[in-house]
């Protein structure tokens, strides 16, 4: 961790180069507050007609999407550029230059082109999950916020490992945007409700193999004190967190793989 | 300073599939590889304070070369040694002692001045306060960037960019310094800046540089060796005059003459073109001196008008480079 305050200066720049805009900064914030507004108020619109799914009340289901939104966006501020751009770089030729610095590449590459923007993805993610947590009337202690915390930094490592994870590919292949686009969104989109609603095979599939699921649906049940586990233990609502560090362990050394195997572009 | 044993570098490539949508179906399924040989069997050595050029066509390998060098691709066999550090398996240490800059990609931020991105590199490179500040002083005397030093890097021309980015990669004193394509892109002005500031940079600093260029007059006015890279193997390392002389083919002697059919028949002298009174001779200043070879052709004939050129390089290298696809694809 001696560099640890290296990178934070990267990061510092980066939120000073975003600044300079200041206009578009606080466009952006208000742009993206709108967006997931309504998406979140798309989800009451929709339960109001329904009032369950699953057993799962109005607030409930916003619950779930607040735990993604924010993990995801907790993530975002280190993965999303670095990693969506990733081939991008590779074809400029740019990710060799990220080569040859005394940094480590990845921590280098996350630090570097860290997105300020995702400040208000973050605040707003915050501002729903308080709404949930206010509207279900749960009484959580200090010890439940801090549970919270922890499985926000879970769903986040489970978020940054996706994105990761499907960058590495364009180390070698030219064109892969359709995985990231599969991945990191179009299969998320299971985990916008509770998982017991699908068949047994996406339940497996979401909980083992990719393990979104902890990021909302497991670890929910222990805010709402909910008993939906369905195949599995009930231990796996505190699992988060271990999941997130088996993940992000493999996808580390998955890139360092990736780059010894680098071939560069041609020119 | 750089040793380079045996080394080679193959990428896997896809073999081009048949065409109809069947064969497209089938990759899918299993691919069939082959692989590209980009370099093979490299050895040479180069010494502190060298500057050496390489040049070679499009894909012939010099890129390549200068990544593996520098530590971004890990060779397939061979070993290369820069610095005592193996670059490709030691990439941070050896980052420290190396500076890079490929081609146009920018290493500064878009949006801001110069000056932060050099402090951000003080800090990455762990420069020395005093050293950090003479450095500073130095590239921004010898680039001539105090006009624009505290400009955001989005409103400097290209030119600019490329001294800054320069500036950049040599604040922490690196003992060579790697550019791919220097000049690509830049005017006569801002090329002949570049060049004479690489000439006082390894004047001053004895600083190792290896670059790779298509315009010979970075490799004249810059390196006093040159290594020509194609088809991914050396084909000729030595310095500049001897490259000449090798490839060249010598002197050139254009004489245009009052009459007709005044050829000089010599063993030594060739005749490369003749159209009506012109006539072009060529010939090794090591089998005859100027002086013998103009007192030969003005000694029988009359002469209207009498001019010596030197072999352009561009124009040798260019024939080298077809003469040696022709000899492949024979092959």
């Amino acid at each position: 961790m001696e560099y640890a305050s290296l990178y934070w200066t990267f990061i510092r720049i980066n939120i000073k180069a975003k600044i300079e805009y200041r206009a578009a900064f606080l466009l952006t914030f208000l742009s993206r507050g709108i967006v997931w507004s309504t998406e979140f108020a798309l989800i009451w619109v929709l339960l109001y007609r329904f009032e369950s799914i699953a057993g799962w009340g109005q607030y409930e289901i916003m619950f779930l999407y607040a735990l993604n939104l924010t993990s995801y966006s907790m993530a975002a501020f280190f993965c999303f550029h670095p990693f969506t751009k990733l081939p991008a770089k590779v074809q400029s030729g740019e990710f060799d230059e990220l080569l040859t610095k005394p940094m480590n590449p990845l921590l280098y590459l996350m630090s570097r082109e860290f997105t300020a923007s995702y400040f208000s993805n973050v605040a707003f993610g915050l501002l729903f999950i308080g709404i949930c947590i206010y509207h279900l009337d749960l009484s959580l202690g200090l010890w439940d916020y801090a549970f919270l915390l922890v499985t926000l930094i879970g769903g986040m490592l489970i978020q940054a490992s996706a994105f990761i994870y499907t960058a590495i590919p364009s180390f070698w292949m030219v064109r892969n945007t359709s995985l990231a686009q599969l991945f990191l969104f179009d299969f998320k989109d299971f985990i916008r409700y509770p998982v017991s609603i699908y068949p047994a095979s996406i339940q497996v599939v979401l909980t083992l193999i990719v393990p979104y699921a902890f990021i909302n649906f497991y670890p929910a049940q222990y805010f709402l004190n909910k008993q939906d586990f369905l195949l599995f233990h009930p231990v796996f609502q505190y699992l988060t967190l271990a999941v997130g560090a088996v993940l992000i362990t493999g996808a580390i050394l998955l890139w360092r793989w990736g780059i010894k195997h680098y071939h560069s572009t041609g020119s | 300073m750089i040793e380079v044993h045996n080394v080679s570098k193959a990428y896997r490539v896809n073999r081009p599939r048949e065409s109809g949508w069947l064969a497209s179906v089938q990759s899918l399924f299993s691919r069939a590889y082959e692989w590209k040989t980009a370099v093979s069997d490299l050895s040479f050595h180069i010494k502190e304070g060298e500057l050496v050029g390489f040049i070679g066509p499009n894909g012939a390998g010099k890129s390549t070369t200068v990544k593996m060098l520098s530590g971004v691709l890990t060779p397939t066999s061979g070993h290369i040694l820069t610095n005592g550090i193996e670059p490709s398996r030691d990439r941070k240490r050896n980052a420290m002692h190396i500076g890079v800059v490929f081609g146009q990609r920018s290493q500064l931020y878009w949006d801001l001045p110069m000056e932060d991105t050099f402090k951000l590199f003080q800090r990455m490179y762990r420069i020395e306060p005093s050293i950090f500040k003479r450095n500073v002083e130095f590239m921004v005397e010898l680039l001539e960037m105090k006009g624009f030093y505290r400009t955001p890097i989005r409103q400097l021309s290209l030119g600019q960019k490329m001294r800054a980015n320069l500036a950049a990669s040599l604040l922490h004193d690196p003992k060579i310094l790697y550019l791919d394509e220097p000049t690509i892109g830049l005017d006569v002005i801002a090329k002949t800046n570049i060049r004479r500031f690489l000439k006082e940079l390894n004047a001053e600093k004895k600083t190792t540089v290896i670059l790779t260029t298509h315009d010979m007059d970075d490799i004249e006015e810059v390196c006093d060796r040159l290594m020509m890279i194609d088809a991914g193997q050396i084909i000729y390392d030595g310095g500049l005059q001897a490259f000449s002389r090798q490839f060249g083919g010598g002197t050139l002697l254009e004489v245009e003459y009052r009459g007709d059919d005044a050829i000089l028949e010599d063993a030594r002298i060739q005749v490369v073109a003749h159209s009506g009174h012109n006539v072009t001779y060529q010939f090794d200043r090591s089998d005859v001196s100027l002086g013998e070879a103009v007192s030969l052709v003005t000694k029988q004939h009359n002469l209207r008008d009498l001019r010596l050129r030197e072999p352009e390089l561009e124009k040798t290298i260019g024939m080298i480079y077809t003469k040696n696809k022709g000899l492949r694809e024979q092959a």
